[in-house]
């Protein structure tokens, strides 16, 4: 087990390691000068400020020089100052992340909760017209835009029934922006429960256990579940990395604070130093989470592990 | 039974949750303005746009404030005197301007803040919106001589503008001024700001109001004020609609209809300065021509394009310089300007060689959002019933302005480029920017053009200035060098909730809010 998460932490700072590279790349890869670009709407801005601009970024360098610089200030926690206001992004990203991680959290647990019972339902009622039906809504689930879902969510509940609030970051605002993420991802999460439990229940261990007279209940349960989990888990930490890109969305219609919103304003500012430290936030969350799923994958199915020894 | 008491536990918890919590997130008397973006910094030496400006204006004081039609007027500087080279300004204070810590505001603060705009270590991104000042000398406690390197009789409007507000010099010990605090004199005082979410403002109970356009002398009748940033618009219109927001910028596709049913009021900004226009890439073919750039203006019917986008939201603008600025006069400006006359269009366009299979192509370019881009498809329509072949393409602010200048400094192709710029300014001043060599775009220059705008800044007698500033724009107009389109053009637009009463904007879209009263 030691030796497989070793494994997977090795591949994990290499992720991390090739964003790095990547990142100080980013500024390079838009034409024209960056800081020409990044200034674009301060006209007070004098060619000298710019100079200074271009030496504080080091792009006055070379890029393996510029790399260098860059991984010699993460490793001191700086990740630079906002071009737009010339606050630290560490302490941008750090003020919003926790917002977009609940956001993901919790919407992962609403996809989850709605998502796994009617995959396995439907998985269940195989070939009824439950199955159809369920099925068909998870279609038209995934096919939602968030952008449309969410409105339609904030009119009904924020503005005809007056229930929640339409903007705002307290823990009644999480409930719009959690759902509208969570529902499309629980049509997702209905479609791969179904296919997997339709998977194990034609296994010969589950025909075996139901020949044998266990109750139903209990083959569904104690066999069926456990088995069919399996790439349901592998499916969260893809979802996760998924969830995480669609709260940019989301969070925009709910004024969400999170790191998602950071990055888009930042894209429309030209802020590369908010960029180059939203990728690397991202990749480092993506990262992190799936190693936690792997370790709980292995935890639930002792073969995984034992393949990797 | 079970499943359908757990979903109703879920439902009911929902319920009591929020009937339990606070919708609005506000005291009683706090007023809600939401806005799409947020400001960039609270230290006005550190950002440049419009979201900043709006909330130094509410925080900070200048030693001159603007009346309801533009014209300075004192505010913390009661009076001023200027020497007869107009190169030394003497500013004498009111007395009684405390800051938000307490302390009195007087010339050393106004010292203060003036050096570190002009600080070499540190050089503020607005230095240039205090003009060529040189030194700023504490003559007593209240007053202050400016020396300025050369005469700039633009000084006046520009100490009035939020761009030179005064910050107090406590502000110099305190940890984090500009991301955690900020020390103003303004009649509402930080409580604090999240970035990115909001700004919460408590009142100013010492706040003595000498010169801002708001009826009340004293402090804001309402106990807070809370910016909120909702960057979606149908959200912003929600919160309108369930009274969680007071004040916003609602969706212009749904003004109409607010109107109609008359539950939120709608206010329109006047004398904004924002002028939207026309301008070329003019080293190379075919806008290096100045016929190709007047085919352009004749072609164009802003009338009818405003009218057909925004309603009676915006109007047509005939000078460089939009109402409200020193020098615009509509009639003035509507003898130079090229009229909207599609045949004088073709005629010009035939005479450079085009026709019908070999139309003039160009880029339109155009910045998102604010439905310019819908504007910029009828303008599109206009000029392609003349033969012009524009092509639209629709970016950010930021990138507008850099392939404005890209493309003005792109001397090869055939194929031109246009675009929809947007400037606001409170003087005209701005046209030295603009135009004056090398110019802010890299755009049209003329030793010609160079010599009337540097007469503008130095000429003291308003008379001789306003005739100065009119040649400017009968040069320009005639020119087809920047063709005014329309004005107001950007957040201007404001949705106000039925119980919120006396709020106003300022010219130069600065909304004041000391006035306001919330009706229960």
């Amino acid at each position: 087990m030691l030796s497989f998460l070793a494994g997977r932490l090795t591949m994990g700072f290499l992720t991390i390691f090739v964003t790095t590279i990547l990142v100080t790349l980013l500024i390079h890869l838009v034409p024209g000068d960056p800081v020409q670009i990044m200034y674009a709407q301060s006209q007070g801005t004098t060619p000298e400020q710019m100079e200074e601009v271009r030496k504080s970024l080091g792009l006055d360098k070379s890029i393996p020089v510029q790399y260098a610089m860059f991984i010699g200030r993460l490793l001191e926690g700086d990740l630079g100052n906002t071009i737009r206001g010339g606050q630290p992004v560490l302490d941008v990203i750090l003020q919003r992340l926790p917002n977009t991680l609940v956001l993901a959290v919790a919407a992962m647990a609403i996809a989850i909760l709605i998502g796994v019972p009617i995959g396995f339902f439907a998985a269940y009622k195989q070939g009824t017209i439950w199955d159809v039906t369920l099925m068909i809504t998870a279609i038209a689930g995934i096919s939602m835009p968030h952008f449309w879902l969410g409105l339609i969510l904030l009119f009904y509940f924020a503005v005809d029934l007056g229930w929640l609030p339409v903007s705002g970051g307290g823990p009644l605002n999480l409930v719009l922006p959690a759902l509208t993420l969570g529902l499309s991802n629980a049509a997702i999460f209905a479609r791969l429960t179904r296919s997997s439990m339709i998977d194990v229940l034609s296994q010969d261990f589950v025909q075996t256990a139901i020949a044998k007279g266990l109750p139903k209940k209990l083959v569904l349960r104690r066999h069926v579940l456990r088995a069919g989990l399996i790439p349901i888990i592998t499916m969260m930490g893809l979802q996760f990395a998924f969830m995480m890109g669609g709260a940019i969305v989301v969070e925009n219609i709910f004024s969400w604070n999170g790191v998602g919103r950071m990055a888009v304003e930042a894209i429309f500012q030209r802020d590369y130093p908010i960029i180059q430290g939203f990728i690397l936030t991202f990749a480092v969350v993506v990262v992190f989470v799936s190693i936690m799923l792997d370790a709980v994958y292995a935890f639930i199915d002792p073969r995984i592990r034992r393949s990797q020894t | 039974m079970q499943k359908f008491l757990g979903k109703h536990a879920i439902c009911a918890g929902i319920l009591a949750l929020s009937l339990g919590g606070s919708v609005a997130g506000a005291g009683a008397k706090d007023i809600v303005w939401a806005r799409y973006g947020d400001i960039d910094s609270l230290d006005p030496h550190r950002a440049t746009s419009t979201l900043s400006l709006q909330v130094w204006s509410l925080m900070y004081d200048t030693l001159l404030a603007v009346d309801a039609d533009g014209h300075p007027v004192p505010h913390v500087a009661k009076s001023w005197t200027s020497n007869d080279t107009g190169t030394e300004y003497t500013f004498s204070l009111n007395e009684g301007v405390t800051c938000h810590d307490g302390t009195p505001l007087d010339a050393n603060d106004v010292k203060y803040t003036i050096d570190t705009a002009f600080d070499s270590e540190k050089p503020s991104l607005t230095k240039g919106s205090w003009g060529p000042i040189s030194s700023a000398e504490v003559i007593d406690p209240l007053t202050v001589k400016l020396t300025l390197e050369t005469p700039f009789v633009a000084l006046i409007p520009f100490l009035a503008d939020s761009f030179s507000s005064i910050i107090c010099d406590s502000n110099e010990d305190a940890a984090g001024f500009g991301t955690d605090t900020a020390i103003g004199s303004g009649p509402w005082k930080l409580v604090s700001w999240t970035k990115g979410d909001k700004i919460v403002f408590e009142k100013n109970p010492e706040y003595k109001n000498f010169g801002k356009l708001a009826e009340n002398p004293g402090a804001p009748y309402m106990d807070g004020l809370i910016i909120t940033t909702v960057p979606e618009p149908q959200a912003r219109f929600a919160a309108l609609k369930t009274g969680e927001v007071h004040i916003a910028e609602p969706p212009f596709d749904d003004v109409a209809a607010i109107r109609e049913s008359g539950d939120l009021q709608i206010m329109v900004a006047e004398n904004t300065g924002q002028n939207v226009f026309w301008e070329f890439a003019v080293h190379r073919p075919p806008f290096n021509d100045k016929r190709a750039r007047l085919a352009v203006a004749h072609a164009t019917d802003a009338a009818a394009a405003i009218n057909l986008i925004y309603g009676d939201l915006s109007i047509p603008e005939n000078c460089p310089v939009s109402r409200g600025v020193f020098g615009n006069d509509q009639d003035f400006c509507a003898e130079y300007r090229p009229a909207y006359d599609p045949e004088k269009s073709k005629e010009l366009l035939a005479e450079l060689g085009y026709s019908e299979s070999n139309p003039l192509e160009t880029a339109l370019l155009v910045w998102t959002g604010g439905n310019r881009q819908k504007l910029g498809e009828v303008f599109q329509a206009q000029l392609a019933e003349v033969g012009i072949k524009a092509s639209i393409e629709i970016m950010d602010i930021g990138s507008l302005n850099a392939r404005v200048r890209q493309e003005n400094e792109n001397t090869e192709g055939t194929t031109g480029s246009m675009d929809m710029m947007t400037w606001s300014w409170y003087d005209p001043d701005i046209l030295y920017a603009l135009w004056h060599t090398p110019g802010a775009y890299r755009g049209y220059t003329s030793p010609e053009l160079d010599a009337i705008l540097d007469e503008t800044r130095v000429l003291t007698d308003p008379e001789a200035r306003k005739a100065k500033v009119q040649e400017a724009f009968k040069y320009l107009l005639s020119n087809a060098i920047h063709v005014p389109l329309y004005t107001p053009g950007w957040e201007w637009v404001f949705a106000v909730r039925p119980e919120v009463k006396n709020f106003h904007v300022a010219p130069f879209v600065y909304p004041i809010f000391s006035d306001i009263k919330i009706e229960d």
